[in-house]
């Protein structure tokens, strides 16, 4: 798969601050990328640099097959950025708006309004089409907003923050359309503070506070930090079992809580059946046994908490 | 060049519906032009006891018949109005078309489309100039028509529609516009209310009044020669106000140093 996104060593200084460390990354065409981090990590000045909004001090990245700092006008007619705020004109009509920026992405002027009314459209804008944007909602700006940044038909495009802020229905409805964007083949760059977000739209995640901590599938992240795992339910005490799973070759930690058993093992799929025998071998009567599923956001904190 | 029309059309758009923006800006110039000529209309009619108190009076006022002493003192202090529109209108106009966008975080979204930062630049710069000039030429020609027709005397005419005075207005005047627009960009990268920017680019009338008080108590007439010597001046102020903002006004710069 081709990359639409790689770079090395990518770095940003503001005078004595560094806000962007050596950053190195691939990501795929055609999938969901997750960039996380705390505020003021550096997510919006990495946008910001592969959007070729401003030059990084050192390093360099190809977007969307263009190389950063040498054709930078067709970079930024290749991608697409919803900005954190959505800055749009208030006195002027969602259409207006879309026009306007329809023209400056040198659209064809006889498919200006064609691709207007497609975005509006399909964000469910074309009945308030004429209406000053001023009178729209936070969730209706948001909408708009994506629109703009998709009117050109960009192969990359950056989110930042999609759905902060919004609603849960309108945040439903952007979210089903990063998904359908995906389907389309974009690339999607998205900066979010909502997990469970990312760990529902993205194939994979950067982990980033300044430097990029760890990078892979929301399952992978998991795999690696807090390896796989198993719960174990018993009928009373789990406590005298825990010697009977620690002495299985297999099994790599066990912790008890009341009825409950937490083991990490490898492998889990071809190994739980052996951990049951031996439990039940030991007098234990199982009441059920689940897979240990960590969240997004115990990744988040572990690899962000050991950083701060 | 294409995507600084297209700016152009846009801030023509959002001025036709800023009303109150709309008035103070076009509207407003032509009525005090009319209030000026009626001015001067009534000074002919009725100056016939025109005590001037004492005040020194410029050489070339010498010998005039009361009406037209009172004419030529209306005349010559309106005239100067005409080279204070062109400071005011882009001024206003620029604030809310660069402060403003700031202030709204549209310059973001629109830094990142493929247009370059001169077009952008460019289309904000015409877009505060040509209404400005365009008022301040129409309603200096209504003023030298109100003049022409209701002077009482040609040597009231020619003491206020001078060639220096032309000259000011077609030459000096663009060029003070166009400082106006660089030093509304220059605020830009400071303030965040448009109003502020506009408080601040006030300063430019300094000269310009300076002007009219030196031509009312006879220390400069403004000749030909005068009004090219302030145009040649002008101009380099204006080149080096709009190098200034050429270099504040850039992707880089907007976005990580503006405050």
């Amino acid at each position: 798969m081709a990359h639409a996104i790689e770079t090395h060593g990518l770095t940003r200084r503001f005078d004595d601050r560094v806000a962007v460390e050596g950053l190195s990354l691939t990501i795929e065409a055609g999938t969901v990328f997750g960039f996380l981090g705390p505020n003021g990590a550096g997510k919006t000045t990495t946008v910001r640099m592969l959007a070729a909004l401003i030059a990084p001090t050192d390093g360099d990245a190809i977007v969307a097959g263009h190389t950063l700092g040498v054709d930078d006008t067709a970079l930024r007619r290749s991608v697409g950025i919803l900005t954190e705020q959505p800055g749009l004109y208030d006195r002027l009509s969602a259409r207006q708006n879309l026009r306007y920026f329809a023209r400056l992405y040198d659209l064809e002027p006889a498919r200006v309004d064609s691709q207007v009314e497609r975005y509006l459209q399909l964000l469910e804008l074309w009945d308030r089409r004429d209406e000053p944007v001023g009178t729209f909602s936070k969730g209706m700006r948001q909408k708009l907003a994506i629109a703009r940044a998709l009117l050109h038909e960009p192969t990359v495009v950056f989110l930042d923050e999609p759905t902060a802020a919004l609603d849960p229905e309108a945040a439903r409805t952007v979210r089903d359309f990063v998904k359908g964007l995906r389907a389309e083949g974009r690339t999607i760059f998205l900066t979010t503070h909502n997990l469970p977000e990312a760990d529902e739209l993205c194939d994979s995640i950067g982990i980033f506070q300044r430097r990029l901590l760890r990078m892979g599938s929301p399952s992978e992240l998991r795999a690696i930090l807090f390896g796989a795992g198993t719960i174990v339910r018993v009928v009373g005490d789990a406590a005298p079992y825990v010697p009977v799973a620690r002495s299985l070759p297999f099994v790599r930690e066990v912790r008890t809580d009341g009825e409950t058993l937490t083991v990490q093992l490898d492998d889990p799929d071809s190994r739980n059946p052996d951990l049951v025998d031996a439990l039940r071998a030991a007098g234990a009567r199982i009441r059920y046994v689940e897979r240990l599923q960590h969240s997004l956001e115990d990744v988040y904190l572990r690899l962000v908490g050991g950083h701060e | 060049m294409k995507k600084a029309l297209v700016v152009l059309e846009k801030e023509f758009l959002e001025l036709r519906l800023q009303r109150g923006l709309l008035f103070a800006t076009l509207f407003l110039p032509p009525t005090m032009t009319a209030f000026a000529v009626l001015a001067f209309f009534a000074a002919g009619r009725f100056a016939a006891n025109l005590n001037t108190g004492g005040v020194p009076l410029p050489p070339e006022f010498a010998g005039l018949s009361p009406q037209e002493l009172g004419q030529a003192i209306v005349g010559r202090q309106f005239s100067v109005l005409f080279l204070l529109l062109p400071i005011f209108i882009p001024s206003v106009l620029a604030s809310y078309a660069i402060v403003g966008e700031k202030r709204e975080r549209t310059l973001e979204p629109v830094l990142a489309t493929p247009i370059r930062t001169w077009e952008l630049l460019l289309g904000k710069t015409l877009a505060a100039l040509i209404p400005a000039l365009a008022i301040t030429i129409a309603s200096a020609t209504l003023f030298v028509v109100g003049v022409l027709s209701f002077a009482v005397s040609d040597r009231v005419r020619n003491l206020i529609v001078t060639p220096g005075w032309i000259l000011a207005v077609l030459v000096d005047t663009p060029l003070l516009a166009l400082i106006g627009v660089a030093l509304i960009v220059v605020l830009s990268s400071r303030v965040n209310d448009p109003r502020t920017a506009q408080q601040f680019s006030a300063v430019l009338v300094v000269p310009v009044l300076a002007l009219l008080f030196g031509q009312l108590a006879g220390v400069i007439v403004l000749g030909p020669a005068l009004a090219l010597g302030i145009g040649v001046i002008l101009a380099a102020v204006a080149a080096g106000a709009l190098w200034l903002a050429a270099r504040l006004f850039q992707r880089e710069v907007i976005l990580t140093r503006w405050r």
